[in-house]
C-alpha cells in the first residue's frame, strides 16, 4: 500500500529529476555574473541547485520521521481504483484529442466514462456526450469564435 | 481621503453601466456555479474565462473575472453547508459548523449567516482598499527596477514567513515556480533558456495551463477518491427565516469585526482566504462565549470563517493592484490577465489606468452585493444541480479544464502538460506543498529576475543598489528578514523553549 512516507520519497526524487534537467539546460547557457550582472543561466542554474537541495533536504526529513509517516496510507484500495477509473481514461482522451481533435475525443471520453464507469443507461450517456460536445462547438466555434482542436472527422464534414 | 472618496465616485460612473451591471450579474452567477461544483475553484474558473476577455476593454475584463472570484466564493459556501462538501479549498471551515446547522433542518439559518457575513467581510475589504490605495500609489514615481525587485522578493519571503506550511516545501513550491516560468525565451538577452530543442517549449509553459492543472485536474482527483456522494440536507429556503436571521446578525458583531480584520490581514500579507478562514475559526473558537458549541452548529463557527474568507479574497486585491504581488493564487492569474490586456500592475497602476483602478473597485462594491442577493436566490437551483450524480458531472468538468487548457495557446501539446500538473497538483496537496506560491512564482518570477537584471545594469552589477535609498532598503531589509524568519522563529523559539526548560528545572528543585 502507498503510505504517505513513499509519496514523500517519490515526490521528492521527482523535484530532484526536474532540478538535474534544469542544471544540466542551464549548463547551456551561460550561468556567470558579468559586468552588467547576472547573465541567462545564472537564476536557472541557481534554481536548479536550491530544488535539488530542497529534494533531499525533504527525503532526509521523511526518513526521519518514517515511524511517525508510515502508518498514514495515501489511499486505500478502494480510492486507489476510484483514481485510477477517473484519470486514465482522461490521459485516453488527451492522447486521442492529438489526432481525431477535441470534440470526436470529449465525445468517446464522455460516452465512455459516463456509460462504463458511472453505469448509466445508453440514452443519458449519448444524450450528455453529444450535448457537451455540440454546446461546446457552438460556444467557441461559433460564439467566440476560438477554433478548438479538430480531427479527420471535422475534415471530412467540412467543419474545419 | 476625500479624494479617494472623489475616484470612487468617478468609479461608480465608469461600473454602473449597463453593460457592466450585466457583467457583473454574469459574472457572479458564473462564479456561484464554479464555486459550487468540486473541481472548479475560483482560480481555475478566472483561468478557464481568461482567454475569452482577450478583446475586451480592461475595465470590463477585470469586472468580469473579479464578479466570478466574489461568485465562486460565495457558491463555495453553499456546497460546504447543504452537502458537506467544500466547493472551494477556502470554505472547508464552514463545513465544521455549517453542516450540522443544516442537518438540524437550519439549512436557510446557516446560509443567510454565511452570505451575510461574507458580504460584511468583503465590505471590509473593499473599504480597506479605497482608503489605502492612493496611500500606497503616492510611491508611484519613486518605484525603479531595484524597488520593484524589492517588493517581488518581499512578496515571495513573505509566503515563507506566514503563508503557513513548512518553509522548506514553501521553497520548493516558490522553485518549482520559477523553474517552469525560465522556460522559453530570455527577455533579457533574448536566448533560449531550458527549452531542450523541444519545439513546444519554445513558447514556455503558460502559468495558466498549470493553474488547469493543480487547481482543476487535481482537486478533482482528490474529490473522486473520497468517492463523493451528494448526500444533502435540504435545499429550501424560506424567506422569512432568511429576515429573522438577518435580524440576529448584529449579535454577532464581534464576531464579524475580528473575522474582518484576520481577513484583511491574510490578504493584504499574502496568506490568502484559505489560511484567513481556519485562522478565524480557530480563534473565534478559543474567544467565543460559546467557544464549547463549535463544531456542533454555533452560528458563530459559521460566521468566523466567511467574514475572513471573503475580507482576504478583496483585500488580496490590494497588493496585486497598487504592487503587483498577488495576495493569493485567483489574483496571481488576474495580474497574469492584467499583463496580457497590456496593463502593468504597480503603483504607476494608479496613475496612469483611473478608470480601470476605480473602476474595478466601484464594482466591487456593486459585485458583492449582488452576490449576496444572487447567492440566496439560487440555493435551491444549484442544491437540484448536485443531487446529479457526480458519476455524470465529473467528467464534464474535465472535459471543460481540457477545452480551457487548448485555449490557452492553441496547442495539444498543453492537454499532455494540464494532465502532468494534474498528478502534480493531487501528489502536492497530499503532502502539504503550498500551491499559490508556485502559480505566484510562475506568474511574476520573470518579471521579478528582469527588475534584478535591470537593476544591475544600472548599478553596472552592484547589489548594494539595493539599499541605495531608503525606500528600496526598507523594502530589501525586511524581505530578507521575512526570507530568514524561519531560522529567526525557531532561534526564538528555542530559546524561549530552554528559558521554559530551565524554568521548570527550577520549580523542580524547589519542590
Amino acid at each position: 500500500m502507498l503510505t504517505r512516507f513513499h509519496l514523500e520519497l517519490i515526490f521528492a526524487a521527482c523535484v530532484f529529476a526536474i532540478g538535474a534537467v534544469g542544471l544540466y539546460g542551464s549548463l547551456e547557457l551561460d550561468t556567470g555574473w558579468a559586468s552588467d550582472g547576472p547573465q541567462a543561466g545564472f537564476f536557472p542554474f541557481r534554481v536548479a541547485l536550491i530544488l535539488m537541495a530542497g529534494a533531499v533536504l525533504v527525503a532526509i526529513q521523511a526518513v526521519r520521521a518514517r515511524a511517525k509517516l508510515r502508518p498514514i496510507a495515501i489511499t486505500d484500495r478502494a480510492g486507489m481504483r476510484r483514481i485510477l477509473w477517473f484519470g486514465l481514461p482522461i490521459i485516453g482522451m488527451v492522447a486521442l484529442a492529438q489526432w481525431l481533435g477535441l470534440y470526436v475525443a470529449m465525445a468517446v471520453y464522455l460516452l465512455a466514462t459516463i456509460r462504463l464507469g458511472g453505469r448509466r443507461p445508453w440514452h443519458t450517456s449519448l444524450g450528455v456526450a453529444a450535448g457537451v460536445t455540440l454546446v461546446t462547438f457552438v460556444v467557441f466555434e461559433w460564439w467566440f469564435q476560438v477554433p478548438l482542436l479538430k480531427g479527420p472527422l471535422e475534415i471530412m464534414l467540412g467543419l474545419a | 481621503m476625500l479624494s479617494n472618496l472623489d475616484s470612487l465616485m468617478h468609479g461608480f460612473s465608469v461600473a454602473l453601466t449597463a453593460y457592466h451591471i450585466m457583467l457583473i450579474v454574469g459574472g457572479v452567477l458564473l462564479g456561484i456555479l464554479v464555486g459550487v461544483l468540486p473541481g472548479l475553484g475560483a482560480p481555475n474558473g478566472v483561468t478557464l474565462l481568461l482567454p475569452l476577455t482577450f478583446t475586451m476593454d480592461p475595465v470590463s475584463a477585470i469586472i468580469l473575472l473579479t464578479s466570478l472570484y466574489w461568485g465562486a466564493l460565495f457558491g463555495g459556501s453553499t456546497t460546504s453547508i447543504l452537502f458537506n462538501i467544500p466547493g472551494e479549498p477556502s470554505s472547508v471551515a464552514t463545513t465544521f459548523d455549517g453542516y450540522p446547522l443544516a442537518r438540524q433542518g437550519r439549512a436557510t439559518e446557516a446560509l443567510t449567516y454565511a452570505f451575510l457575513s461574507a458580504g460584511f467581510g468583503a465590505l471590509v475589504g473593499i473599504i480597506v482598499i479605497t482608503l489605502l490605495s492612493t496611500a500606497v500609489a503616492s510611491f508611484a514615481l519613486r518605484f525603479g527596477p531595484p524597488e520593484y525587485f524589492a517588493v517581488y522578493l518581499l512578496a515571495f519571503s513573505s509566503f515563507i514567513a506566514f503563508g503557513g506550511g513548512t518553509p522548506l516545501k514553501t521553497i520548493i513550491a516558490l522553485a518549482l515556480g520559477f523553474g517552469f516560468g525560465m522556460m522559453g525565451t530570455d527577455t533579457v538577452s533574448g536566448a533560449m533558456r531550458l527549452t531542450f530543442d523541444v519545439p513546444d517549449l519554445i513558447r514556455g509553459i503558460s502559468f495558466l495551463v498549470v493553474v488547469i492543472g493543480l487547481f482543476g485536474l487535481g482537486e478533482l482527483l482528490l474529490t473522486i477518491e473520497e468517492g463523493p456522494e451528494f448526500k444533502g440536507a435540504n435545499g429550501r429556503i424560506d424567506p422569512r427565516e432568511i429576515l429573522r436571521t438577518a435580524a440576529r446578525m448584529p449579535r454577532y458583531w464581534a464576531a464579524m469585526l475580528r473575522g474582518s480584520a484576520v481577513g484583511v490581514w491574510m490578504g493584504i500579507t499574502p496568506g490568502g482566504p484559505t489560511a484567513a478562514s481556519f485562522m478565524s475559526y480557530g480563534i473565534a473558537r478559543r474567544v467565543s462565549r460559546n467557544g464549547a458549541n463549535f463544531g456542533k452548529g454555533e452560528p458563530e463557527g459559521v460566521i468566523a470563517p466567511e467574514t475572513a474568507d471573503h475580507s482576504a479574497g478583496t483585500a488580496a486585491m490590494l497588493p496585486m493592484l497598487s504592487l503587483g504581488i498577488p495576495g493569493s493564487a485567483t489574483s496571481a492569474v488576474m495580474l497574469g490577465g492584467l499583463m496580457i490586456w497590456g496593463l502593468n500592475p504597480g503603483p504607476m497602476l494608479f496613475v496612469e489606468q483611473h478608470d480601470f483602478v476605480w473602476g474595478m473597485i466601484a464594482s466591487m462594491y456593486l459585485g458583492n452585493v449582488i452576490g449576496v442577493v444572487l447567492a440566496l436566490a439560487t440555493v435551491p437551483l444549484f442544491a437540484a444541480m448536485l443531487s446529479v450524480s457526480f458519476a455524470i458531472i465529473g467528467p464534464i468538468i474535465v472535459t471543460v479544464c481540457l477545452v480551457g487548457a487548448y485555449t490557452v495557446a492553441n496547442a495539444g501539446f498543453d492537454l499532455w502538460l494540464a494532465v502532468l500538473f494534474g498528478v502534480m497538483g493531487y501528489m502536492m496537496k497530499k503532502l502539504d506543498y503550498p500551491l499559490a506560491p508556485m502559480v505566484l512564482a510562475m506568474v511574476i518570477g520573470d518579471k521579478a529576475e528582469d527588475a534584478f537584471r535591470q537593476s544591475m545594469l544600472l548599478s553596472n552589477g552592484s547589489v548594494t543598489i539595493l539599499w541605495s535609498n531608503w525606500l528600496v532598503g526598507t523594502l530589501t531589509s525586511i524581505a530578507l528578514l521575512f526570507l530568514l524568519w524561519p531560522v529567526v522563529a525557531m532561534l526564538l523559539g528555542r530559546r524561549r523553549a530552554s528559558r521554559a526548560a530551565m524554568a521548570a528545572a527550577r520549580q523542580g528543585e524547589a519542590v
